[in-house]
């Protein structure tokens, strides 16, 4: 039977048996597969990313890349034995070499691998032209990042694991960056998990996404399913992409909410007619038509570029988010009433 | 080949048993020290309880008051002023400032009284500028307490200056922002931000000036001062009780750890290497004019003028007036004796300093770190005693084990020879050493090391790859020190000495205690030449910081 690239196996990550994140399972399938990290601050993203790279041990579990056992309880390959590259999220750039030379350190241990990257190429790629000859206290933080991540690169590890690589970057500069970074991971074939706050980067980056909340991996899952088939109310209020209302379920297809009125729609799971759940609106779920009966009042509106997203008040005092392009005509101010389409129809209704 | 190492067992790696080691070998005479406590005295102990022991106590504790004031204010006072403004002068007092390393307190003390004493220096200078009177009651007298602390003060501030500066070149100028940010004054500044950061440095080098301070001999014997250094010397030399010398060595351990515990517990758990995240910026330096100009120029050369250049203007009065003491020294042979001395002992210090700090860093370990500091207190026991202990541990193992095992004796590879007397110099320095790599390692975040790892440098590779190239400048800076120290150093020099061996050190004592002083001011300007010598040399590097 062929085995995953990486496998953790009931993996608790610990620091100074302080416990972070409880019997992790998971597993990277092929070669060249990115992974993304999602959870709040302090919560251990790091601790695993540490841990997977051998800079801390486990004491329950296993973890196994290219079908060797890396850490266990007995096993512990040191991190120089590893071929792991971990970038750190403050960068840790050598403080007496200069930018170039600190570059240069991922690609001398990379010298007899062959590989079709030029330390010229990933230089222009992540904009260090220009610093190449300063030394890290003379760079700016993201700057520095970039030049961490570089190093990381240009070391062709059998595992990429990056913290927050791009926290410190402009976010002019952000894009462009996650679309060369992806392309040429994929290239590479550099396996990679990432850590991140920003859902967005991480569902753009990974071909699947672990959310970690309350010292658990709750979902390990493609970033669509992540998004629109959360498996829990924790991650549902993690994404912060939508809101739980109330609602009674009337149907095979249909539920009830004092609002909204019916909404129709394919349940992901199935519900006992008369069944009091908790259904996820998201913000694109809804639509607006000023023709409307059922109005709702405006609270607030955010002007994200591309889209609108209006909070509405129901009469129970519900806050609703929806989406509306920007370039849509009809704008509403805060205190103004926003018509909603009806019926409301959702194409997948996720219950609680 | 892939190293897979069973959990328990990878703790004890060789680093941490090297480092293990080398602290036990310091160990040692101190261990002799302690364990000298339950040994029995003579009658001079109960004597000694009755008369002198609170005069001993009290009188360590007034001096050591004294010079970490004195040391501190000028010490931080100098580094602060350099560091932080430019004026007339910046860059020579940069390094200059250092000179004072090259004067030990006892030809300080020598310098201090030869001038203001009665038809000293300072009445001849009177006598000469207004002609003949009786001045000797207008000139002030610096003898007794107050003279003891001026003269190890001026001769041991280097140290906080040095080790403070360093520390301040360091800071970034965010620390600084941030503190105008939150609407600090330049003085609220100074005391809340650009102080505590600078801590850690302050701190070693105060250790060390206290350490050196209760350690001292011939600037208190000089003045007639009784400490418990000269009661330890009194208890070996007049009264041949040397269990009673090892006990009040042992009082004086006791009040070195008592200081080590209060610094460390007052410090809690801050860290004091600054988290990179942030970015470093270098300092905007401010230039000074005016009376503000001349008033920094005024403080830095009367430090500098009080520290160096007095003492060598009388000793060199005195080498003019005695012209054939000069010239009868055999100074090539004494240059030669204190550069091998020096050059050896540097070497082995700062070698075996390096893995013993490379080894707590890696293991982390408590055991560890309490044994290390344990063993650096040797800097805090006299010379005296550490050659004492040497040589009483040396005769016990090659009355007990050597013999046993039929083989030779081994006293003449110890004592009496370059050998041990470099053994004994590196227990004594050994503080020196191990506190001033551990003060740059402090600077050393422990992701960089977690950084290398991950590229594949082994422990011996970040070690020689990453960290020996990153501190080179402070092993060279430390390396100075030991060598300047090594330069002054007297007691141990003196009796572990192979026969006819003579430095500059000794060759000024022996004169001194025959009472020519005035023989030993060649020495004593070799002793401090040669020591500027070697402070010449950083001094490119100490202005370049």
């Amino acid at each position: 039977m062929e085995k995953n690239f990486l496998e953790i196996e009931n993996v608790t990550f610990a620091v100074s048996n302080k416990s972070k994140v409880n019997n992790v399972s998971l597993n990277i399938e092929n070669e060249g597969d990115i992974v993304c990290l999602l959870g709040p601050s302090g919560i251990g993203k790091t601790t695993i990313l540490r841990t997977i790279a051998g800079l801390e041990k486990i004491h329950s579990g296993k973890i196994t890349l290219k079908n060797k056992i890396l850490s266990s309880n007995e096993i512990h390959i040191d991190p120089e034995n590893r071929n792991i590259s971990l970038s750190f999220q403050d960068n840790c750039l050598f403080p007496h070499y200069n930018v170039l030379q600190n570059i240069q350190f991922g690609a001398a241990r990379n010298k007899e691998k062959k590989i079709n990257l030029e330390i010229k190429e990933v230089i222009k790629f992540l904009n260090l032209e220009h610093i190449i000859d300063k030394f890290p206290h003379q760079i700016s933080a993201g700057e520095a990042q970039r030049a961490s991540l570089a190093r990381s690169l240009l070391s062709k590890p059998d595992l990429l694991l990056l913290d927050e690589p791009l926290s410190n970057v402009d976010q002019s500069f952000k894009e462009e960056i996650q679309v060369k970074l992806k392309k040429i991971l994929s290239e590479l074939k550099i396996t990679t998990i990432i850590v991140t706050h920003d859902s967005y980067e991480a569902f753009y980056l990974g071909s699947k996404c672990g959310i970690i909340l309350d010292n658990q991996l709750k979902q390990f899952d493609d970033p669509y399913n992540v998004y629109h088939f959360p498996n829990s109310v924790e991650v549902v209020k993690f994404l912060n992409r939508g809101i739980l209302i109330p609602a009674k379920v009337t149907g095979e297809n249909s539920l009830e909410n004092k609002d909204l009125g019916t909404i129709k729609g394919n349940f992901i799971k199935h519900y006992p007619k008369g069944s009091d759940v908790q259904l996820l609106l998201q913000p694109e779920d809804l639509e607006h038509d000023d023709k409307s009966n059922l109005k709702l009042e405006v609270v607030d509106r955010k002007f994200r570029g591309t889209n609108f997203i209006y909070t509405l008040k129901t009469l129970n005092n519900l806050l609703i988010p929806v989406f509306v392009h920007s370039h849509h005509i009809h704008q509403h101010e805060v205190d103004e009433k926003f018509g909603i389409k009806r019926p409301i129809n959702i194409d997948h209704i996720v219950c609680f | 080949m892939e190293i897979i190492i069973k959990m328990g067992i990878k703790k004890f790696n060789i680093w941490y048993i090297s480092s293990f080691l080398i602290s036990l070998v310091v160990a040692i005479p101190i261990i002799t020290v302690f364990s000298s406590f339950f040994e029995t005295t003579s009658n001079y102990t109960s004597i000694l309880k009755d008369t002198f022991l609170y005069d001993y106590i009290f009188n360590s504790i007034y001096l050591l008051v004294g010079v970490l004031f004195l040391t501190f204010t000028i010490g931080v006072g100098c580094a602060y002023i350099v560091s932080f403004y430019s004026f007339t002068g910046v860059n020579f007092f940069k390094w200059a400032l250092i000179l004072s390393f090259a004067v030990p307190a006892y030809i300080y003390a020598y310098s201090l009284t030869a001038f203001f004493e009665n038809y000293g220096t300072a009445f001849s200078i009177l006598k000469n500028i207004f002609g003949q009177n009786n001045y000797n009651n207008s000139i002030p007298k610096f003898d007794g307490m107050l003279g003891a602390i001026i003269s190890i003060s001026f001769s041991l501030f280097g140290y906080v200056y040095v080790l403070t500066r360093s520390s301040f070149h360091y800071q970034s100028q965010n620390l600084i922002e941030l503190g105008k940010n939150l609407g600090f004054s330049k003085k609220k500044s100074f005391f809340k931000i650009i102080l505590p950061s600078a801590r850690p440095a302050i701190v070693a080098g105060l250790s060390l000036v206290a350490m050196e301070t209760l350690s001292d001999f011939g600037a208190v014997s000089f003045f007639g001062l009784s400490t418990l250094t000269t009661g330890i010397y009194n208890a070996w030399i007049s009264f041949d009780d040397l269990a009673l010398a090892n006990r009040l060595s042992f009082y004086l351990l006791i009040f070195i750890f008592g200081l080590f515990i209060l610094e460390n517990f007052s410090r809690k758990k801050a860290q004091y290497h600054s988290l990179s995240k942030g970015g470093f910026k270098s300092k905007k330096i401010i230039y000074l004019k005016g009376y503000k100009s001349f008033l920094a120029f005024s403080f830095c050369f009367a430090v500098f003028f009080l520290s160096f250049l007095f003492p060598v203007l009388q000793m060199l009065y005195w080498t003019i007036i005695f012209p054939k003491h000069f010239i009868d020294l055999n100074s090539l042979q004494l240059f030669i004796n204190t550069i091998l001395l020096v050059s050896f002992s540097s070497i082995v210090l700062i070698f075996f300093a390096f893995i013993s700090n490379y080894g707590n860093r890696l293991s982390r370990s408590k055991v560890l770190e309490a044994l290390t500091t344990f063993s650096i207190s040797g800097y805090a026991i006299p010379g005296i005693i550490l050659a004492v202990a040497f040589i009483t541990f040396i005769s016990w193992f090659d009355n007990n084990v050597i013999k046993l095992l039929g083989t030779e004796t081994i006293k003449p590879i110890f004592i009496g020879s370059i050998l041990g007397l470099v053994l004994v110099y590196f227990v004594r320095f050994y503080s020196l050493a191990c506190n001033g790599i551990k003060s740059g390692y402090l600077k050393i975040n422990y992701s960089i090391d977690e950084s290398s790892y991950l590229h594949g440098f082994s422990k011996f590779k970040t070690f020689t790859n990453i960290h020996i190239p990153y501190l080179k400048n402070s092993i060279f800076l430390i390396g100075v020190l030991i060598s300047i120290e090594i330069i002054k150093e007297l007691p141990i020099t003196l009796i572990m000495r192979p026969f006819n061996f003579e430095t500059f050190a000794t060759t000024a004592y022996i004169f001194a205690s025959q009472d020519l002083l005035e023989a030993a001011a060649a020495p004593s300007l070799f002793l401090i030449f040669t020591a500027s010598i070697f402070i010449l040399i950083t001094s490119r590097y100490i202005v370049r910081d």
